[in-house]
Parts: structure tokens; sequence; C-alpha cells
């Protein structure tokens, strides 16, 4: 990747904070992806509350890890690479499949931004309610598929890369992972 | 109340019904649309990061890496 496109990566997002970075380097890459970071451990976890411990976990990891991240990719496809790892780990794990979600209404309605009318929050966590159903009832494959082309920032390249395929492959399965999302999101009305 | 007058109201609560409809209700041409938007609503708690920034203030301290020089533009 090319230093400007790293620099600009790094930087030109980066958005005001009430946190002091003790690494403001890092910081700025943590304004600039946690977001999407988060929704996507969200939405694979389908906890806030793992989502939260999820993103944390990430960006420590990536902190330790980021004297041998070289730039071959870029860094929220390095970043999307450490969570989906993460999350499989955490998913796969005797926890997950043995103990009930601690998720109740109080911790989803933390996942909506605060400040919000109570009727528009309301429509919100049901709507992230009924992706989330949605989502769950999909395939692990076309799950990580469709949230990984929702972000735009990612070519399908790039999403070939994390999925371990190629983009072709991808733009194959995206139509087939469409439909499936699109059936079972009818069915959650 | 005459009969042009109700029938006037009667046209006020229709447009105001469907102007609602229209505003609470969206479509999304693919899944990924609809993705984009749920992730639009959704903000990191603040915790996250107060909570990292302690994580990494326990850590020892980087190695000087190529990322640092950069960003920091020595």
């Amino acid at each position: 990747m090319p230093p400007n496109v790293v620099r600009r990566e790094l930087v030109e997002e980066k958005a005001s904070s009430a946190v002091a970075w003790n690494c403001p380097e890092f910081g700025a890459i943590y304004e600039a992806h946690s977001q999407c970071i988060y929704y996507l451990a969200l939405r694979l976890m389908g906890d806030p509350t793992q989502a939260q411990d999820a993103t944390h976990d990430v960006f420590l990891k990536a902190y330790r890890k980021m004297g041998s991240f070289r730039g071959e990719s870029g860094i929220r496809t390095w970043l999307y690479r450490i969570t989906i790892n993460h999350c499989q780990n955490l998913n796969q794990s005797w926890h997950k499949r043995n103990m009930f979600s601690n998720a109740d209404d109080a911790v989803w309605e933390t996942a909506v931004g605060s400040g919000e009318n109570p009727l528009r929050v309301l429509e919100v966590k049901e709507l992230g309610e009924r992706i989330q159903r949605t989502l769950d009832s999909l395939s692990e494959e076309y799950r990580i598929l469709l949230l990984l082309v929702a972000d735009e920032r990612l070519s399908y390249e790039e999403v070939g890369q994390l999925t371990e395929q190629t983009a072709d492959a991808v733009r194959g399965k995206l139509h087939r992972a469409r439909k499936s999302f699109a059936s079972a999101f009818s069915k959650f009305s | 109340m005459n009969s042009e007058s109700k029938l006037r109201q009667q046209e006020q609560q229709v447009q105001s019904e469907e102007s609602l409809h229209a505003q609470t209700s969206t479509e999304f041409a693919t899944a990924e649309e609809l993705l984009r938007h749920d992730a639009a609503q959704i903000e990191v708690p603040g915790a996250v990061a107060d909570r990292l920034n302690e994580s990494i203030a326990k850590e020892p301290k980087p190695v000087r890496t190529w990322w640092r020089r950069f960003v920091s533009g020595d």
C-alpha cells in the first residue's frame, strides 16, 4: 500500500475524542476504525457486552502486534482479520455453546446512540434485533460476507482476502447471500 | 362544522398519516444497504476507549515502529 494511502487512513478520519490517549497515534487508529470493528463484532457475537469486550481485545492485540504490521494490506483489513478470528474463537468456545447470552433489553439500548428520541431508539432497537435474528439464521460464511461487503471501503478483492477466496467467488456468493438474507428477513417481520 | 370542513379535516389526517409512513418506512435495495443503515445507528460505547486506554497504559512501550515514525512525520 502506498505510504500516502496509509497516512490518509491513519490520520484523515481522526475524530474528536474525550479520551486523552496514552498513545495518540494509536488513538487515531482507534477513532478511525473502532465503529466498523464494533459493528462487525456486535453482529457476529449478537451481544453488545461481548462486542465491547471483543473490540477492546482486538485493538489491544493490534497495539501489541503493530510492530509486525508491514502495511501489506490496509489497516482496516488487518483489523477485520483480527476481529473475525477473535469472534470465531469465542463463538466456538465452550462458554458460548453452554451459557445463555447475558444480553438484555438494557444492554441492547446502550448499543444505540445516546440522546435519541425514545421512539427512534425503539425503532432502531427493533430493526437491530430483526437484523440480528436474520444474520444468526444464515451460515457463518454468508454472515461474514454480507457484513464485510456492507463496508463500502473494502473492495471485493479485500473481502476475498479476508474470506480466503477470489473476488469472483465473492461476487457469486454475494448474490446467494443476499437472497438468503432477504428470505430470512421477511420471515422475522 | 359543515361537510366541506369535515372533508378537509379527513384529507389532512390522511396526508399526515401518509407522511408519517414515509418517514418511518425505508426500502433497501440490498442486504448491504440495510446493514449500512443499521451500522450507522450504532455507536461504540465510550467505555471501550477508556478501558483500552487503561490497558495500553499497562503495556510495555512498543518499539518505535515504522507506522509511528510515519504518523509523527519524523
